[in-house]
C-alpha cells in the first residue's frame, strides 16, 4: 500500500496546485514542496524494505476483461529514481518561490505537479501498458512545461513533442510486441518469459525499439536536438526535467530492461556507440556554447551518452556505475542549471560574452559553481570523480574483442578532456574572466539574489560534496539497483575515492593534465571555438525535414479547401445517393428483399403528403423570407398530420408545439434580417437542384425499399404488453421515455441545456457593436423599411411608433390565457404516464406561456429574471441526475425509478425526472426569446447574454468573455488616463472597443451598477 | 409507398436550401431533413399498424411500434435545440446572405 500511498500523495500535490496557487502566488511552492517530502515519506517503509532486499509490489485489477492489473512495484532502480524525482522535486519547488515572477505560476505548479506523478508512475510501474501510459504522460507534461513558456516555446515544445512522441510510438510497439509474445502484460513476467530466448531475433527486434524510445527520451543522438530546444522553459522546469527527471526516463527505461537486453550484441554496440558518441558530439557542442543554458544542455546531452554507454557494456560493474553517475549527475548538473538561473537573475544574461567578473561580487554562487563543475569534470576528491572512474573502469569491460573495450575506454577518455574543459569554460568564462566587463555599465549593480533561490541552488551540489567522503553508504541501495538490474549476478559493490594505482587513476590524471592546458590557454582557445554566426541547428534539421509534409499536407487541404458549401455537401450527397439509393436499387431488382407488409398506406397519407409538397415547394422557391417561413410552417403541419395519422398522439402535439415556437424563434431573427433572400450565384442553381433531386430520389428509394418488409417487432410487442404492469403508466412512449430508455433522454437534455449554454457563450464573446453593427461601419447593414405615414399625431403614426397601444389586446388575453396554460401544462405534466402528455409536451405549453409574455410586452425587455434561464436548464439536468442517483442508491441502477404506492394514487420518481425535462426545456425556449428577441437598443443581445450569467446589469459590459487580464488591464489604463484628461467614458484611443463600467468591472471586480448612473447608454 | 414519397420530396427541399448561401435558408433546410429522417425512424416501427400505444384504450395488437415514436419525440426537441442555436449564430451581426463573413471582434494579439 506505500506505493500507491506515494502516488495518491504526489497527487494530491496535483489537486492542490489549484487552491495554493491562488491563495499563495508563486510561494505555493513550499507547501508543494512539502507534500513533495511528504510523498517521500509515504515511499520511505517501502524505501527501507527494498533496501533490506525486499521487493515491494502492489496490485489490483484494472481492466479485469482484458487481464490487465495495474501493479506497482518497488525494486532498487525504482528507488533511486522515485528518490531523485521527488527530492530534487520538493528543491526545485523551494528554488522556484524566488524565481518565478510573482503572480499565480498555476501553470507551473500543475504541470510541474503533474510530470512528477508520470514519473512516480513511470518508475514504480510494474505492467506494461501501465509504463506505457506514464511514459507518455511525462512527454505530455515536459511539453507542456515548455509550452508554457511563451512564444519561444511555442516551435521548441513543438519539436520536443515530435521527438518524445516518437519514442512513444516506438515504446508503443515494443509493448505491443511483448505483450503479444508473451501473453501477458506483466513487466516482470515479460521479461521473465522464455520466448526471449528461443527466439534471437524478435529480442533484438524489441531491443532496438526500446533503445530507440530511451535515446528520444534521454537526448541520444540523433535525437538530442530537442533537449538544447527546450531550454526554452524556465530554468527551474530546466533544472528538474532536463537535468533529474525526464531525460533520466530513457535512462530508467535502459535499466529496467537491461535484465532482458543486456547480452544482446545489438544492445551492447548501439547503446555503447552511440552513448559514446553523443558523450564527445555534446561536449563539443557543450564547448561552442556562449549561453551557459545551452552550455548546460549540451553537457547534460554528453552526460547522459556516458551513462548509456556505461548501461550498454552490461556488466555488473558498469551498471552499478551508471546508477552512480545517475545520482550524482541528478545532484551536480540541476544545482548548476539552478545557478544559471542564479547568475541570469544577478545580471539579466546568460552569455559569457556578456558576463562581468562574477567572482568576487558573488562568492558563494562561485564557490559553489566550482564544486559543481568539478565534480561534473571528475575532480577528486567529489562524488563526480567516483561515478566517472567507475564508468571508465566498466567500459573496459565492453562486451566483444579485447581492442572494443579500449576503444570504448579512449573515447571516454577523450570525452571527459571535452566535459573538462567545458567545466573549465563555465567556472573561468562564468565568473572569473569577465569578458563582458567592458562594456559592463559602471552604474548597472547586480540584481541581489534571494536567500531561497541560492540556497536552493547550492543544495543539491553541496549535498554532493560528503556524499563524496563516505561514498561506502551508496553501496547497499546500488547493490539493490543492480540486483534489479542484473537479478543473474551476485552484488558486491564497494565504492571508495581511492582503488590505489590503477589505469583509470592515471586516465583520470591526463583528463585533468589536459584540462589545466585548457585552462591556462582557455582566452585564446575557447573563444575561438565559438561559432561567429550560429550554424544550423537541430531545430534548422527538424524544420527541413517537416515543412515538406506540411507543405504536402497543404497542397492536399487545397483539393478540398472551398468556400462555397456546394463543394462540401456535395461529396456526402453523392455518396448518400450512390450507397443507399444503388443499394437499395439493387436489392429490389434482384428480388432480394422481402414482401411489403399488407395495408401500409392510408389516404390521410396523401393529405400529408400534398401539403408537405406545396409546403416544400414554397419554401425553396420564395424569394420572399416570411413566405419562406409561412411554407416551412405549413410543412410541420403536414408533418403533425402524418404523425397523428400514424398513431403517435405524443409526438404529433410535441411537433406541432415545437412548430409553433420554431416559426416564433425564426420571426424575431427576421425581424433584423433583409425581407428578401439574397440571389444565388447562377451556376450553384442547376448543380445544387440536380444534387438535392437525386439525394431525394435516394432517400426515398431507401425508405421504400428498407422498411415495411417484417412483422412487428419484438420490441414493441415487449413494451406494449409488460410495460403498463412494470411502470404503472399507461402511456407507452412516455414510459420509454422517463424510464425504459431514460438515458437517451437524460443525454437529449443535456444536448438542451449544452445549447442553451452555448448561445450565451457564442454571444458573450462577441462584442456588442459587432453583434448589432452600427449602420456606418458595416456594409450589408439593412435599413429599417421607411413607411411613408402621416404627420405626428396621427393615428397611423402612433399605431407604428407607440407599441404600448397595440400590446393592449395582446396583454388582456395574457392575463386570461396565462393561468390557463399553466393548468394545461400541469395537467400535460401529471397526467404524462398514463395519457398523452408528460415533461416535454407539458414545458412547450409552458414555453408558449413566455411567448405569450413576449410578444405583449411594449417594451423590449426580457421575460423572467435576468438569470433564470441558465438556472433552469442547470437545475434541470441536475434534477435529471441525481434522480438517476437516487435510482442507483435505491434500485440498484443508474436512472432505475423508484416507485411507491402511496394509496390514493401510484408516485414515481420518473416524475421528478420529467420535471427535470420540464426545466431544462423551459430554460432553453426562455433563453431563446431573451437572446434572439433582443432588438438591440439600450438592452442589445449581448447584455443578455452578460445577464445570463452576471445578474442584473445596467448596460452591456465591453469586456468579452475569455479576455486575457492583461487586455483588461490596458483598457482599465485607458479608462483612467480618459478619466484623468477630464474625457467622460469615450473611445478607447486605440480604437478596440469603447472603454466603460463593464470594464472597470471585469478588472476591479465592482459591479457597473454601483459605479453611479448607466443611463448614458 | 406514399411516406416514402413524402421523404423524398422532404430530403430534395433540404438538400437543395443547405446548398444554398446564407444561414437562414440553411437552417430551413436541416429543417426539412430532421422532419425526414423522423418520418424514416416512424416508417421503421412498420405503419401497417397505426393504433395508439396507449394500451389501456386500444388494443395492443393494433397499436403502432412505440419505440420509434420515443425516438422521434426527442429527436424533434433536439432538433428544435439546434435549429435555435443556429438562429443565434445566424443573427451574430448584419451579415447574412452577404459574402463577407462576420467579424467575431477577436483582435489578433500584437
Amino acid at each position: 500500500m506505500t506505493l500507491v500511498w506515494t502516488l495518491v500523495v504526489c497527487v494530491l500535490a496535483v489537486l492542490a496546485s489549484f487552491p495554493l496557487t491562488r491563495v499563495l502566488g508563486r510561494n505555493a511552492g513550499w507547501p508543494l514542496a512539502v507534500i513533495y517530502l511528504a510523498a517521500v515519506g509515504a515511499f520511505w517503509p517501502a524505501a527501507t524494505a527494498v533496501m533490506g532486499g525486499e521487493v515491494v509490489t502492489w496490485s489490483r485489477p484494472w481492466v479485469a476483461e482484458l487481464g490487465l492489473d495495474l501493479s506497482l512495484r518497488a525494486d532498487g532502480i525504482g528507488l533511486v529514481f522515485v528518490m531523485i524525482a521527488l527530492v530534487i522535486g520538493a528543491v526545485v519547488l523551494a528554488y522556484s518561490t524566488a524565481y518565478l515572477k510573482p503572480g499565480r505560476n498555476l501553470t507551473f505548479y500543475l504541470y510541474l505537479a503533474v510530470f512528477t506523478v508520470s514519473m512516480v508512475g513511470l518508475v514504480l510501474a510494474d505492467d506494461l501498458i501501465l509504463l506505457f501510459l506514464c511514459w507518455e504522460l511525462t512527454s505530455l507534461a515536459s511539453f507542456l512545461l515548455i509550452a508554457r513558456s511563451g512564444f519561444s516555446g511555442e516551435g521548441a515544445s513543438m519539436r520536443t513533442l515530435l521527438i518524445t512522441f516518437l519514442g512513444g510510438l516506438t515504446l508503443l510497439a515494443a509493448v505491443g510486441i511483448m505483450v503479444a509474445a508473451t501473453g501477458t502484460t506483466g513487466l516482470q513476467e515479460a521479461m521473465a518469459h522464455p520466448v526471449w530466448d528461443e527466439r534471437p531475433g524478435l529480442t533484438t527486434g524489441v531491443a532496438v525499439l526500446v533503445l530507440l524510445s530511451a535515446f528520444t527520451k534521454s537526448a541520444q543522438f540523433p535525437f538530442h536536438v530537442w533537449l538544447p530546444d527546450a531550454m526554452a522553459a524556465a530554468t527551474p522546469v530546466s533544472a528538474y526535467l532536463h537535468a533529474a527527471a525526464v531525460v533520466k526516463a530513457g535512462i530508467f527505461l535502459l535499466l529496467r530492461f537491461s535484465p532482458l537486453f543486456h547480452d544482446v550484441p545489438a544492445w551492447n554496440v548501439a547503446l555503447v556507440t552511440v552513448g559514446l558518441f553523443t558523450c564527445a558530439l555534446g561536449g563539443w557542442f557543450a564547448l561552442r556554447k556562449t549561453d551557459l543554458k545551452k552550455l548546460m544542455a549540451y553537457s547534460t546531452v554528453s552526460q547522459l551518452g556516458l551513462i548509456v554507454a556505461a548501461i550498454g557494456v552490461g556488466t555488473e560493474y558498469a551498471i552499478t556505475a551508471a546508477v552512480l553517475h545517475v545520482i550524482a549527475h541528478a545532484l551536480f548538473k540541476s544545482g548548476l542549471f539552478m545557478m544559471v538561473g542564479v547568475v541570469d537573475h544577478a545580471t539579466g544574461t546568460r552569455d559569457v560574452r556578456r558576463l562581468p567578473e562574477l567572482r568576487r561580487a558573488m562568492p558563494l554562487a562561485f564557490w559553489t559553481t566550482v564544486l559543481g563543475c568539478a565534480s561534473m569534470a571528475g575532480v577528486p576528491p567529489l562524488l563526480g570523480f567516483v561515478s566517472k572512474e567507475s564508468i571508465l573502469t566498466g567500459l573496459l569491460e565492453t562486451p566483444g574483442p579485447a581492442w572494443t573495450g579500449w576503444a570504448a575506454f579512449v573515447g571516454a577518455v577523450l570525452a571527459s578532456v571535452l566535459t573538462f574543459s567545458y567545466s573549465a569554460k563555465i567556472v573561468f568564462h562564468g565568473f572569473v574572466d569577465g569578458r563582458g566587463q567592458d562594456r559592463w555599465p559602471e552604474d548597472a549593480p547586480l540584481h541581489a539574489t534571494p536567500p531561497a533561490m541560492g540556497i536552493f541552488a547550492a543544495l543539491p551540489i553541496l549535498a554532493g560534496v560528503p556524499l563524496a567522503l563516505v561514498v561506502g553508504v551508496l553501496d547497499v541501495p546500488l547493490d539493490r539497483a543492480l540486483a534489479a538490474a542484473r537479478p543473474d549476478v551476485e552484488p558486491e559493490t564497494h565504492l571508495a575515492l581511492w582503488h590505489g594505482v590503477n589505469v583509470e587513476l592515471v586516465a583520470s590524471m591526463l583528463i585533468i593534465a589536459a584540462g589545466v592546458a585548457v585552462i591556462l590557454a582557455r582566452r585564446r582557445l575557447l573563444p575561438a571555438l565559438e561559432p561567429r554566426t550560429p550554424g544550423p541547428d537541430g531545430a534548422a534539421v527538424i524544420e527541413a525535414l517537416t515543412a515538406p509534409v506540411a507543405r504536402a499536407g497543404m497542397q492536399l487541404a487545397l483539393l478540398v479547401r472551398a468556400d462555397s458549401p456546394t463543394r462540401h455537401v456535395a461529396p456526402v450527397v453523392v455518396l448518400l445517393a450512390l450507397v443507399l439509393g444503388g443499394g437499395s436499387l439493387g436489392l429490389l431488382l434482384t428480388g432480394r428483399v422481402a414482401d411489403q407488409h399488407p395495408g401500409l398506406d392510408r389516404w390521410s397519407d396523401g393529405v400529408a403528403l400534398v401539403v408537405i409538397l406545396l409546403g416544400v415547394a414554397g419554401v425553396c422557391i420564395s424569394q420572399s423570407r416570411l413566405a419562406a417561413v409561412v411554407s416551412l410552417s405549413a410543412v410541420g403541419i403536414g408533418i403533425t398530420v402524418q404523425i397523428f395519422a400514424l398513431g403517435g398522439p405524443d409526438v404529433g402535439l410535441t411537433q406541432l408545439l415545437v412548430e409553433a415556437l420554431t416559426v416564433l424563434m425564426i420571426m424575431l431573427v427576421l425581424q433584423k434580417l433583409p425581407l428578401r433572400f439574397g440571389r444565388s450565384p447562377r451556376w450553384g442553381q442547376r448543380t445544387a437542384l440536380a444534387l438535392a433531386v437525386s439525394a431525394g430520389a435516394a432517400a426515398g428509394l431507401g425508405a421504400f425499399v428498407l422498411t415495411g418488409r417484417r412483422e412487428r417487432s419484438e420490441i414493441a410487442e415487449y413494451y406494449l404488453t409488460q410495460g403498463p404492469e412494470i411502470t404503472h403508466g399507461y402511456n407507452v412512449v412516455n414510459t420509454i421515455l422517463v424510464e425504459f430508455r431514460a438515458l437517451d433522454t437524460l443525454g437529449e437534455l443535456t444536448v438542451l441545456g449544452m445549447a442553451g449554454a452555448a448561445m450565451v457563450a457564442v454571444l458573450s464573446t462577441v462584442r456588442d457593436r459587432y453583434l448589432d453593427p452600427p449602420p456606418a461601419s458595416d456594409r450589408s447593414f439593412v435599413e429599417d423599411p421607411q413607411i411613408p405615414l402621416r404627420g405626428p399625431g396621427t393615428a397611423a403614426e402612433r399605431a407604428v411608433h407607440e407599441a404600448w397601444g397595440n400590446a393592449v389586446p395582446m396583454q388582456l388575453l395574457v392575463r386570461v390565457t396565462a393561468p390557463l396554460l399553466v393548468l394545461i401544462s400541469f395537467i400535460l405534466f401529471w397526467r404524462g404516464h398514463n395519457s398523452p402528455g408528460g415533461g416535454f409536451i407539458a414545458a412547450l405549453v409552458g414555453s408558449a406561456i413566455v411567448a405569450l409574455f413576449y410578444l405583449a410586452s411594449a417594451r423590449d425587455q426580457q421575460v423572467g429574471p435576468a438569470r433564470a434561464p441558465m438556472i433552469l436548464i442547470g437545475s434541470g439536468v441536475a434534477l435529471a441526475i441525481l434522480t438517476g442517483l437516487g435510482g442507483l442508491v435505491v434500485e440498484g441502477s443508474f436512472l432505475a425509478p423508484v416507485s411507491r404506492d402511496v394509496g390514493w394514487t401510484y408516485l414515481t420518481s420518473a416524475l421528478l425526472f420529467d420535471l427535470g425535462v420540464y426545466a431544462a426545456v423551459l430554460g432553453l425556449v426562455m433563453e431563446a426569446f431573451n437572446l434572439l428577441g433582443a432588438t438591440g437598443g439600450r438592452e442589445g443581445t449581448r447584455e443578455r447574454a452578460d445577464e445570463s450569467v452576471e445578474g442584473e446589469l445596467s448596460g452591456p459590459m465591453d469586456a468579452t468573455r475569455g479576455e486575457t487580464p492583461r487586455e483588461l488591464a490596458d483598457r482599465a489604463l485607458a479608462l483612467a488616463a480618459a478619466h484623468a484628461a477630464g474625457v467622460p467614458d469615450g473611445p478607447d484611443p486605440r480604437g478596440k472597443g469603447r472603454v466603460g463600467r463593464g470594464t472597470t468591472y471585469l478588472a476591479h471586480g465592482v459591479r457597473p451598477g454601483n459605479l453611479g448612473d448607466g443611463r448614458d447608454r | 409507398m406514399i411516406i416514402p414519397l413524402s421523404i423524398a420530396v422532404l430530403v430534395t427541399g433540404g438538400v437543395y436550401l443547405l446548398l444554398q448561401r446564407g444561414m437562414v435558408r440553411i437552417i430551413f433546410g436541416l429543417a426539412l431533413i430532421s422532419h425526414a429522417a423522423n418520418l424514416m425512424l416512424l416508417l421503421a416501427g412498420v405503419s401497417a399498424w397505426r393504433g395508439e400505444p396507449l394500451p389501456d384504450r386500444v388494443d395492443p395488437a393494433l397499436a403502432t411500434d412505440p419505440l420509434p415514436h420515443a425516438f422521434v419525440l426527442t429527436a424533434i426537441v433536439i432538433a428544435f435545440a439546434v435549429t435555435v442555436l443556429m438562429l443565434a449564430l445566424a443573427v451574430i451581426g448584419h451579415n447574412d446572405d452577404t459574402k463577407r463573413m462576420p467579424a467575431t471582434g477577436e483582435e489578433r494579439a500584437t
